[in-house]
């Protein structure tokens, strides 16, 4: 029964798989999407529900209830969490759909924690990550890149693709290094008995035969999308495609314009035309890295690694016991057998420090030293650059004259208004 | 509001009273800001000369309506072959090289320098005053007129070259110490408002 105080359009019905309903009420959460709004289940507090907004039409909404509902009979197999774990979300997969006045409205979904999480956007910068909570080293960040690679190659077994691979789409649980992706409703699917396209794309992430015509190879595009975010992460948030062009007339502005020309700068054959960020720490990274990343950025894209491949190569890193992560002599985890890219950082920025403090410290002193200049000029206390000039081509030594003796601006001052009386006058008698 | 009063002092002429309060006024402040150091002999007769050439001007532009057109032709040489007279007769005579105070002291150049810039200088003059004879009596008084315009490139030359090297660093040491006196203004102007 519906009480007195509870609002109608706030009142819906949720059908479980094997048609078990029952009704439930939603609470705003303010959060809301490009498709729809989020919303709490009161009484059910590890369950939130995506409510498409009120303006998608019928026919849309009639292909997201077949969409919805083919995901909810096709729960993919997700990679194995250890029992104590259990309560983790890797997928925002629909549990349930949300009915209103027997029309589909939106889905259920098992609620992710975002107290316990942070955006995987906050890792690509270390002290973003740091206020957050969570300490990024090597180590942590070669095991979410794992996690992650391992969740969607899960995905791709069962033909799905998320096409909008971003880090703004992925949450990282802070203790427990595994991923979360959201909005599981917008992937591509493409099996025998059933296909949706995913047509929502980000141009920093966006493969590059993609650029300006539809995702044909989703999982191709995945793949460019997680080896992008895996630059990004292990690399301290430099894009791949991010660098210093030698022409900078033909360089793209867009991040896209150079993921379409194949601007990639960290290759192990170096670019013709663009040349690495001086922050960058790729060559930190071991061989097989760097291959895979080559492969991703540098070759066409039929040689692209596919995400089967990074789970085997980070399978490796992320594993402790494998001994191909060690501490370097500061204590920093480092690739074994490399330099440390935590040390190479430091020494850079500290380098970037000095030089700015150097900068700085000649901003500031700029006005003394035009002031000694200007002196200098007016008393004719220093040395004329043509007399040296001179000096230099012609081998031989001048009898230099005594520097005339130095005068204050108020004498100079004295000496060009008789110069220019003087000029007045011959003007007047040239003229 | 009658507004004729400042037309007047705008565009209108200057009476040879406001003239001389004027360079009075200019001079007076040249003279209270002077050099410690004694001027050299060149100097002392770059200036008796440009004196007396002053005066005889201030005399014609006042005095002589209209100006003889005799005099007018013979002008620019007579300035050009003073010039050149006292580029020519002072340094011989020890007074140091008037080339100098004409394109200021920044090049540290030595006595040979000086002396083969001032005799340039010298010739030169001696060269522009025949020729300003030569086109008053040869060619037509508008063309002369059009000769002793293009003369005044090698004055607009003298002028560039002193501004660029004596002018720009006398205005710098003005900005800056402006500047200095305008930041401690803010600076007391704003201990009075926080108090």
């Amino acid at each position: 029964m519906i009480s007195a105080e509870r609002k109608p359009d706030r009142v819906a019905q949720l059908v479980w798989p094997g048609q078990r309903s029952e009704p439930v009420t939603l609470a705003a959460t303010g959060k809301s999407g490009g498709a729809g709004e989020i919303f709490s289940i009161e009484g059910m507090p590890g369950f939130v529900a995506k409510i498409y907004h009120a303006t998608t039409s019928q026919a849309v909404l009639a292909k997201y209830r077949h969409k919805i509902q083919w995901m909810l009979d096709h729960t993919p197999a997700l990679p194995p969490i250890p029992a104590e774990y259990q309560d983790i979300v890797q997928l925002a997969w629909p549990e349930a759909l949300i009915l209103r006045r027997a029309r589909f409205v939106g889905f259920a979904m098992r609620k992710i924690t975002f107290d316990r999480t942070l955006e995987l956007d906050y890792l690509l910068n270390r002290r973003q990550a740091a206020q957050e909570g969570f300490d990024a080293d090597y180590g942590k960040l070669l095991t979410v890149c794992f996690n992650l690679a391992s969740l969607i190659n899960c995905l791709h077994e069962r033909r799905i693709a998320i096409v909008d691979l971003k880090p703004m789409n992925v949450k990282v649980h802070k203790a427990e290094l595994y991923v979360s992706i959201l909005d599981c409703d917008g992937f591509h699917i493409d099996t025998e008995e059933f296909r949706h396209d995913a047509p929502q794309v980000t141009p920093e992430y966006l493969a590059p035969e993609f650029h300006d015509k539809a995702v044909t190879h989703p999982e191709a595009q995945d793949s460019f999308a997680l080896a992008t975010i895996i630059f990004r992460l292990l690399n301290y948030g430099i894009h791949p495609f991010t660098g210093v062009a030698s022409d900078h007339d033909k360089y793209p502005l867009e991040l896209a314009g150079r993921i379409q020309q194949g601007l990639y700068p960290y290759g192990r054959v170096a670019h013709r035309s663009v040349r690495k960020v001086p922050a960058s720490v790729h060559e930190a990274f071991p061989d097989d890295l760097r291959q895979l990343f080559d492969r991703a950025f540098a070759a066409p894209a039929y040689s692209r690694p596919i995400v089967r491949e990074w789970v085997d190569v980070l399978s490796t890193y992320a594993n402790k016991r494998s001994g191909q992560i060690s501490p370097c002599e500061k204590g920093h985890l480092r690739f074994s057998d490399r330099p440390c890219p935590t040390c190479l950082r430091e020494a850079l920025i500290a380098g970037a420090e000095v030089r700015r403090r150097s900068f700085v410290a000649r901003v500031r002193a700029a006005p003394a030293r035009t002031l000694k200049y200007v002196r200098r000029t007016i008393r004719h206390t220093h040395s004329s650059p043509f007399q040296a000039a001179l000096a230099q081509a012609q081998q031989f030594t001048f009898r230099q004259l005594a520097p005339p003796p130095p005068i204050s601006t108020r004498n100079a001052i004295a000496l060009e208004i008789l110069w220019i009386s003087g000029l007045l006058i011959a003007f007047w008698w040239a003229g | 509001m009658d507004q004729r009063p400042f037309d007047r002092l705008l565009v209108g002429g200057m009476s040879p009273l406001t003239a001389l309060i004027l360079w009075a006024l200019v001079f007076s402040i040249a003279w209270r800001w002077r050099p410690p150091q004694p001027a050299s002999p060149s100097a002392w007769v770059l200036l008796i000369a440009f004196g007396a050439l002053g005066a005889c001007a201030f005399w014609f532009v006042y005095f002589v309506h209209p100006e003889p057109q005799g005099f007018t032709l013979w002008k620019p040489t007579v300035v050009y072959w003073t010039l050149a007279a006292i580029m020519l007769i002072v340094p011989p005579l020890g007074g140091g090289y008037p080339a100098k105070i004409i394109l200021g002291n920044y090049f540290v150049l030595a006595n040979r320098e000086w002396r083969w810039i001032n005799r340039g200088f010298g010739l030169f003059c001696i060269l522009l005053g025949c020729l300003n004879l030569a086109a008053a009596s040869q060619a037509s008084y508008k063309e002369w007129e059009g000769f002793k315009w293009s003369c005044m490139v090698f004055l607009l030359t003298v002028v560039l070259f002193r501004m660029m090297f004596v002018w720009l660093p006398i205005l710098a040491e003005v900005s800056i110490h402006l500047y200095r006196r305008a930041t401690a203004a803010y600076r007391y102007l704003s201990s009075l408002l926080s108090s």
